[in-house]
């Protein structure tokens, strides 16, 4: 057998439970795409999309197709593929970690990627004016970055042997300040006013959200989200611990590589599209560990699901709260996610103690 | 058979294993026995391949441990190691059913089965795993690495467990002991490093003693466990009966500190078994 059709199977109790959770993220997705500055109904909405086959017969204007289809459809499909990757990378690092406090932009791996987004940006920017390398060049650069520092916080909160809790946060804030730093530097010195704002790349905006960066996101989000879900009777086996997953058989140094790639491609991809989203890989994994158990074979799909549909949520939340203006949407998840991690915090040291 | 030649350890300059041999074959359980620092958990890492020696040859079924990757050795050995702390909300049957990613079983269900009756673990599989108390957690986990190689090959398995009875109560104890009895007649060689002498007595068939990453004593267990090599081997006296049904060895650590330069050592010697 191989290992492939091995881990993906799955009971139906579980695959129902997917098929649940894709279907509210359609759900969300056709509810959100119909609110806005611009009234659009939901049948509206349907009848836009689906033009072509005339399923529906709603009446419509063009500019309501345009507002939909220009501005609205690719915003969405980006919170859906970020949000879902940055689900899935969370659910990989905290399995890597063997640590349920893990985060991308608590270790620091988003600031990275957004430092070498913005080095980038400020320091290379004869290549960042040609269209072709700026959809490429960036997302790898990113990708860079946030593999640089999530190397250097495993290898340092691993300093003394075992990987403990409190190293991982603390080197988790020490490279985020350091980061932080660097960035808020870069962009002073940069003459560029075009550059996009500091605010950008600490709370994170979808509003930049458009067609041409669909491909980049489709190809380096979905794709490495894919090939995490192929690791996830590995990720079971790590969560005993590095010595026992080497015991049953798994080669752990080549495992630890192929999700710190996959992790750091998912996040720096996306940091480096939608600046920094942040909780969002926290709070998602641990929804529905409490919820529905730790199996990693419908943690890291259910993550990804679940992921599209908060941050979609998010994001409505984000762009109607305050019509016509928008706030941050990093507001938005750290307002939900920054509590839920101080609750964290206080359950993990009891269970601990 | 699984044989250790020579194999070598040393940490700064320091030897923690030092030129230590041995063999386990099949159908046997070898206990390693002694004191604490000995070397007893390098050794056992050694053998499972955690950590390369530095010198020497380790060989499984006559197979260099260097030359084997890390999938065909889960298919000859299965490890329990002495804490396995599981940070996540898994059941103690996902749990178990971990064994199964070496096993490859054609026949999974029945394994998990089989083994979980036999470890009694069936009445747990479904609660949390981080729930469980000390002992369930070790008959979870020994369930997990019994799924590992509980079923027939033509192949000689080992199975190497770090002191597996440290959580248990005493019928706990013989329960894992008898256990492991039970593997022999699969074709499976058992090492197990055993804190309490009596165990050892009772269920190995051979006995190593190690002190100071050296092997002191290795051989059949009525003629390792002596009062002498004992009490030479843990820096402490001991007095070694016969259990009168079982004729096995009993071994009483004494609660007295015989200082080697008073008389009552050399009389105490005088008087050993």
């Amino acid at each position: 057998m191989s290992s492939f059709s091995k881990s993906i199977a799955l009971s139906t109790s579980k695959a129902i439970l997917l098929g649940g959770m894709g279907m509210l993220l359609l759900v969300i997705v056709v509810f959100s795409l119909s609110k806005g500055a611009f009234e659009i109904s939901p049948l509206q909405s349907l009848a836009i999309l689906l033009s072509d086959t005339g399923w529906i017969a709603e009446a419509y204007t063009n500019q309501q197709a345009n507002v939909l289809l220009q501005i609205r459809l690719p915003r969405i499909i980006l919170a859906t593929l970020v949000g879902g990757g940055l689900g899935i990378a969370g659910a990989a690092m905290q399995g890597l970690f063997r640590n349920p406090l893990v985060e991308p932009g608590l270790i620091g791996v988003s600031s990275g990627s957004a430092l070498f987004a913005v080095i980038y940006l400020v320091l290379l920017p004869g290549l960042s004016s040609i269209s072709w390398t700026q959809q490429v060049g960036l997302p790898l650069f990113a990708f860079i970055g946030g593999f640089i520092h999530v190397i250097a916080v495993y290898l340092l909160s691993k300093g003394s042997g075992k990987a403990r809790t409190s190293n991982l946060i603390l080197a988790g804030v020490a490279i985020n300040a350091l980061a932080g730093a660097l960035i808020g530097l870069t962009l002073f010195y940069s003459d560029d006013a075009a550059l996009r704002s500091f605010t950008f790349w600490s709370l994170g905006d979808l509003g930049g959200a458009t067609w041409q960066k669909i491909p980049t996101a489709i190809l380096l989000i979905l794709v490495p989200a894919a090939l995490l879900l192929n690791q996830s009777t590995h990720l079971n086996a790590m969560s005993l611990g590095e010595q026992e997953a080497f015991h049953l058989g798994i080669n752990v140094s080549q495992l630890k590589i192929k999700l710190l790639i996959l992790t750091a491609l998912i996040v720096g991809v996306s940091v480096s599209l939608t600046g920094m989203i942040g909780f969002v890989g926290l709070v998602v994994p641990h929804l529905i560990r409490i919820s529905f158990g730790a199996d990693h074979k419908l943690l890291l799909p259910a993550s990804f699901l679940v992921g599209a549909i908060l941050l979609n949520l998010a994001d409505l939340v984000a762009r109607t709260i305050a019509i016509p203006a928008e706030l941050p949407i990093g507001v938005i998840t750290a307002l939900l996610g920054a509590p839920f991690f101080i609750y964290l915090i206080s359950t993990f040291n009891q269970t601990k103690s | 058979m699984l044989s250790a030649s020579e194999i070598h350890f040393c940490v700064k300059q320091r030897p923690i294993v030092d030129q230590a041999s041995l063999s386990l074959e099949a159908g046997e359980i070898l206990a390693v026995l002694g004191p604490n620092g000995a070397g007893k958990s390098t050794l056992f890492k050694i053998l499972t391949g955690d950590v390369p020696c530095k010198r020497g040859e380790i060989g499984y079924n006559g197979c260099p441990l260097h030359q084997l990757k890390s999938k065909q050795l889960a298919q000859i050995r299965a490890v329990m190691p002495q804490h396995s702390e599981v940070n996540f909300p898994f059941t103690a049957k996902e749990v178990i059913e971990l064994g199964l990613i070496a096993s490859r079983s054609s026949q999974p269900q029945k394994l998990l089965q089989d083994v979980m009756e036999l470890t009694q673990t069936t009445s747990l599989q479904n609660q949390q795993f981080q729930h469980l108390s000390g002992g369930e957690r070790q008959r979870v986990q020994l369930a997990r690495v019994l799924v590992q190689i509980w079923e027939k090959k033509l192949f000689t398995r080992y199975l190497l467990l770090d002191e597996p009875t440290s959580a248990l109560d005493i019928a706990q104890q013989h329960t894992v002991l008898q256990i492991l009895q039970q593997l022999k007649d699969r074709n499976i060689g058992v090492l197990v490093i055993l804190h309490d002498l009596n165990l050892a007595a009772q269920y190995a068939d051979r006995v190593l003693l190690l002190k100071n990453g050296m092997i002191e004593a290795c051989g059949p267990t009525t003629d390792v466990l002596t009062e002498k090599t004992l009490s030479k081997v843990f820096d402490h006296p001991v007095t070694v009966m016969i259990h009168p049904i079982t004729g096995r060895k009993i071994i009483s650590t004494d609660h007295f500190y015989r200082n080697p330069s008073q008389n009552i050592n050399k009389a105490y010697y005088g008087n050993s078994i």
